[in-house]
């Protein structure tokens, strides 16, 4: 699980420290954000930007350019643009009150890999919403949202431990409309996501210790003889039964099988000592390469056992079976 | 990454040009060249995606730049030059603004150029060029925002990229946020505590945009000024406006002639106080609300009986300001205008009012000689000299060929044609060969007077030359040239004395326009630009409250920011922003509108078929529109091909349901 103090954004210096404030406040008074959440104003902050503060500066020379010379325009244009700015604080907050977070979700990674969290928004208000951004320590995403639409974000997290990963506290934040202030809010989520084992680079090869009666024999490809049917296009000439083509005056073709194959048994036990976490690797790429293969596997370790079977209902829950592997 | 992408970058490019185009029009021809160079390649490297240039030709250019505006001007401390190396730098840095944050930058200095141009000119026009750069400031500022917000996002595949504004959608947008912003500012205004006494003052060295009378006067001086039109100063009289014989504002004096030009005189000596005029019966009192012209003397009618504040009154009675006038000036002054200038002329003073330089006009001397020994009287000399003007073929004009070593002797015998400063510096002189003390007066004579404003407008082209002769009993006594050869110049004004128009768009309809209009000017001034401290300090005694501390004034500014913001929120949180509203949504709003005002109203769950099919049958006869519409709506938003959105936008342009029932 990694939990980082901050929020990384542009900001440095003084408005890190002021997020990381912020942050503390709210995980301390609310906690974790429970959804969905509709944004209101306790809570969303605002706070200048750095170019907001540049911007401020200019104006705070400007005007006192004009004061010292008594210059009533300069004056004027200052003050015009202070309350322009001031105004842009009020939209920063509009465009992101109302706002309903529904939902937040990540697919199950590989440790290692980046999980993608969707952080599903709803607009349910008659007005569009502009530049809506969430920011991760690892990242942003960007979206508009038009009336009475949804949208999604996109927030990345990278794990190195396989098992549960708690998405960390992220900000949902915006510009608008000319990125003089910063309105935020903060999102301590407590959505989860999957993260498999990593499989490993160069696992041993598959154990053939299954019983054979629950494999299947797959036509089509093979050396064995399976039988006859009327040729279709397509089939290969070398496959054509001559012999018995010109028995019936019409083509056949042979159909052959491979081997019936025995379903592999991918067990704990059997693998000797070993470190935990590299026999979970190995066992994480054998299910990968047995459901590549289509050979039927099974699985079995301490605390969890499942019969043999194929396809990625059975692939992801021996995966899970082995992420959450105590 | 974080590039601002064209069509920032065009907005940013037409933000700069707007902000910089007061400023160019007065820049040497030579600095434009530099200016222009990188816009006009940052435009072409935009439409036609030109390569970034090498770092070599960027420094190049830079060096270039600085050192034609270092030639040009001399002096970079000059506030016209300071605000060229303003410009210059914000256009070279054109050619090196390929992040959001050079954009920024770019806008931010934009504005501050914006305001820099207030210093040179506070006239009408410019609030609407500053809230014209303002607004362009804005627009760019959003874009600038969007393309931050998107440049670091990672793009959903195949999810519709940002809502596109309409051009008309973002300046709209900007422009409503500029005029919500606009209570609070002047909230800001008028509460925001003002300083009597600047911080810090301004060095004489930064003037270098003066204008108007400068401290000499050559042939041709006083012409020139002739050519502007712009108002030298406004006067208000609290009686009746003088008769415009006696509108001959003071200026500067000169009293050494060498030739050529007339200059200074005692500037450094000011008059004792006993010396000061007495406000007589018949004085004028009257308050001057004088333009910037970034020189030190004051205007005034003969004679100043107060002076000013922080300014002084030479022995010549010429009204000199401690700081030259930066900014527009007012200041209330008495007159008396029956005063007797120096009743004896002490033995320094008539030596200087007589000095000639040796060997000029020989031909001159010879009249004056004559005439002298007819008329021995000083009085009787100077109508003799000023009936010669009159009587001889002399000509007002604008035209006044150029005059050598013997100045007065050619003016006087051979071209016979000039402006005020010839007669008056030709007449000063045959005084002074006649042993009477001269010297010469530059200022303005006459106004236009605002019937419904009631002030007095005086313009450049309203500027004179005359002369003064010291006679026994009289003092100095003003003696006007001009007069004797154009009597209108001073009963009609400068132009009325003129037979041809000075240039293309000289018209008196357009002149008498243009005084017209200047009644908004002078209330601008009044209500705007000569705000100050002592204005608020008034504003506040007329609600009985006597004194303002800045606490107090603070405490009133957020009370009314609280007011305003009371009425502006509101309305702010109404704003959509400038997303572009979906088009063909928006005409079938319309459409369902119409179908309501027929009598039809569907639910709001039918679809467009089923809406059409109700509709069809509470209205028959127009069941083919309806239905017409219906499916060019469904097509539009559903088709793999949809049809063109005029047809939609036609029909139901051309929907009109005839009502139910009637």
């Amino acid at each position: 699980m990694t939990q980082t103090s901050t929020i990384a954004g542009e900001e440095s210096g003084f408005g890190e420290r002021f997020d990381s404030w912020v942050l503390e406040r709210v995980r301390r008074r609310r906690g974790p954000t429970e959804l969905p959440r509709t944004l209101e104003y306790r809570h969303i902050y605002i706070m200048p930007t750095r170019f907001g503060y540049w911007f401020g500066a200019l104006l705070a020379l400007t005007a006192l350019g004009g004061l010292n010379f008594n210059n009533n325009m300069t004056l004027m244009l200052a003050f015009l643009l202070a309350a322009i700015a001031q105004l842009t604080t009020l939209l920063a907050y509009r465009n992101l009150a109302g706002i309903r977070i529904d939902a937040i979700r990540a697919g199950p990674i590989f440790a290692g890999e980046p999980a993608c969290f969707r952080v599903f928004l709803k607009n349910p208000e008659e007005r569009g919403r502009f530049a809506i951004q969430a920011v991760s320590p690892e990242g942003q995403d960007c979206t508009d949202i038009a009336a009475q639409h949804s949208g999604q974000l996109k927030i990345l997290q990278t794990s190195g431990q396989r098992g549960w990963m708690q998405l960390g506290p992220f900000r949902i934040e915006n510009r608008y409309p000319l990125g003089l202030f910063r309105a935020w809010t903060v999102v301590i989520p407590t959505a989860k996501c999957l993260v498999y084992p990593k499989p490993a680079p160069n696992p041993p090869a598959l154990p053939k210790t299954g019983r054979g009666d629950s494999g299947t024999a797959r036509l089509g490809e093979g050396e064995h003889f399976h039988g006859l049917r009327e040729f279709q296009t397509g089939d290969p000439l070398r496959r054509i039964a001559w012999r018995t083509s010109a028995r019936h005056q019409k083509l056949y073709s042979r159909v052959m099988e491979s081997p019936r194959e025995d379903a592999c048994e991918l067990n704990w036990y059997l693998m000797g000592q070993g470190d935990t976490e590299e026999k979970l690797s190995i066992l994480a790429a054998w299910v990968l390469r047995a459901e590549r293969r289509q050979i039927p596997y099974s699985l079995e370790l301490p605390g969890g056992a499942l019969p043999a079977g194929l396809g990625e209902d059975h692939r992801d829950a021996c995966l899970e079976i082995l992420a959450l592997h105590k | 990454m974080n590039d601002p992408g064209r069509n920032s970058t065009l907005w940013l490019l037409a933000t700069l040009i707007l902000a910089m185009s007061p400023q160019a029009i007065s820049m040497p021809p030579l600095v434009l060249v530099t200016v222009l160079f990188p816009l006009f390649w940052r435009i072409g490297s935009e439409l036609r995606n030109w390569k970034p240039l090498p770092a070599l030709v960027r420094h190049g250019a830079t060096a270039v730049a600085l050192v034609t505006l270092f030639l040009s001007y001399g002096d970079l401390s000059g506030r016209r030059a300071a605000v060229s190396l303003l410009t210059v730098m914000l256009a070279l840095k054109l050619m090196e603004c390929y992040r959001i944050r050079d954009a920024r930058l770019v806008i931010c200095f934009s504005l501050f150029l914006c305001a820099t141009q207030f210093l040179f000119n506070q006239g009408i026009v410019m609030p609407f060029y500053a809230g014209a750069t303002v607004i362009l400031a804005l627009v760019t500022l959003t874009q600038l925002h969007r393309a931050e917000a998107w440049a670091e996002a990672w793009r959903h595949e195949g999810e519709p990229p940002a809502v596109k504004a309409s051009l008309f959608a973002e300046l709209s947008f900007s422009f409503r946020l500029l005029a919500l912003a606009i209570p609070v500012s002047l909230a800001f205004f008028v509460l925001f505590p003002r300083l009597a006494n600047p911080l810090w003052g301004i060095p004489d060295t930064t003037l270098d945009s003066k204008s108007g009378l400068s401290d000499s006067m050559s042939p041709g001086s006083i012409q020139n000024l002739f050519m502007d039109d712009s108002p030298a100063f406004r006067v208000k009289f609290s009686g009746p406006v003088p008769p415009a014989e006696q509108l001959y504002w003071r200026g500067p004096v000169f009293w050494r002639y060498d030739g050529q030009t007339w200059k200074g005189g005692f500037y450094g000596r000011n008059i004792d106080a006993a010396d000061l005029p007495e406000p007589g019966n018949s004085a004028w009192d009257y308050s001057v609300q004088l333009e910037p012209n970034e020189r030190k003397w004051l205007f005034a009618l003969d004679y100043p009986a107060s002076i000013p504040s922080d300014s002084r009154l030479t022995l010549d009675y010429q009204l000199i300001r401690r700081q030259p006038v930066i900014q527009l000036i007012q200041y209330g002054i008495v007159s008396n205008p029956d005063f007797i200038d120096t009743p004896e002329l002490s033995a320094p003073l008539r030596f200087q009012a007589l000095d000639l330089p040796e060997n000029r006009n020989p031909r001159a001397r010879d009249l004056v000689e004559r005439w002298r020994q007819q008329f021995p009287g000083d009085a009787e000399l100077v109508q003799r000299v000023l009936g010669h003007f009159n009587r001889e073929p002399f000509y007002y004009s604008l035209e006044a060929p150029l005059l050598g070593t013997h100045a007065v002797d050619e003016f006087l015998f051979d071209t016979r044609t000039g402006f005020c400063e010839h007669y008056a510096s030709t007449f000063a002189v045959m005084m002074r060969m006649a042993g009477i003390p001269a010297r010469i007066v530059t200022g303005y004579q006459g106004g236009w007077h605002s019937e419904r404003g009631d002030y007095l407008l005086v313009r450049q082209s309203d500027a004179h030359a005359w002369a003064e002769v010291w006679l026994q009993g009289r003092g100095w006594t003003r003696v006007d040239p001009t007069a004797a050869v154009a009597p209108l110049r001073v009963q009609q004004g400068s132009l009325g004395a003129l037979d041809s128009p000075r240039h293309l768009l000289d018209y008196p309809w357009l002149r008498g326009l243009r005084n017209s209009a200047d009644l908004i000017q002078q209330r601008w001034n009044d209500w705007v630009i000569e705000y100050g401290a002592g204005r608020q300090a008034r504003l506040f005694s007329s609600f009985g409250l006597d004194y303002m501390s800045p606490v107090m004034l603070v405490s009133v500014l957020f009370l009314a920011i609280a007011v305003f913001s009371a009425i502006v929120f509101p309305v702010v949180l109404r704003i959509k922003g400038p997303g572009q509203k979906d088009p063909i949504q928006h005409a079938w709003q319309k459409f369902l509108k119409q179908l309501a005002k027929a009598g039809f109203t569907g639910l709001p769950s039918d679809g467009a078929i089923e809406l059409a099919e109700a509709a069809a049958l509470v209205l028959p006869s127009d069941s083919a529109a309806i239905n017409n519409i219906a499916r060019l709506y469904t097509r539009s938003r559903y088709a793999a091909v949809p049809p063109p959105f005029a047809d939609l936008k036609q029909a139901v342009r051309d929907f009109r349901p005839k009502k139910n029932g009637g």
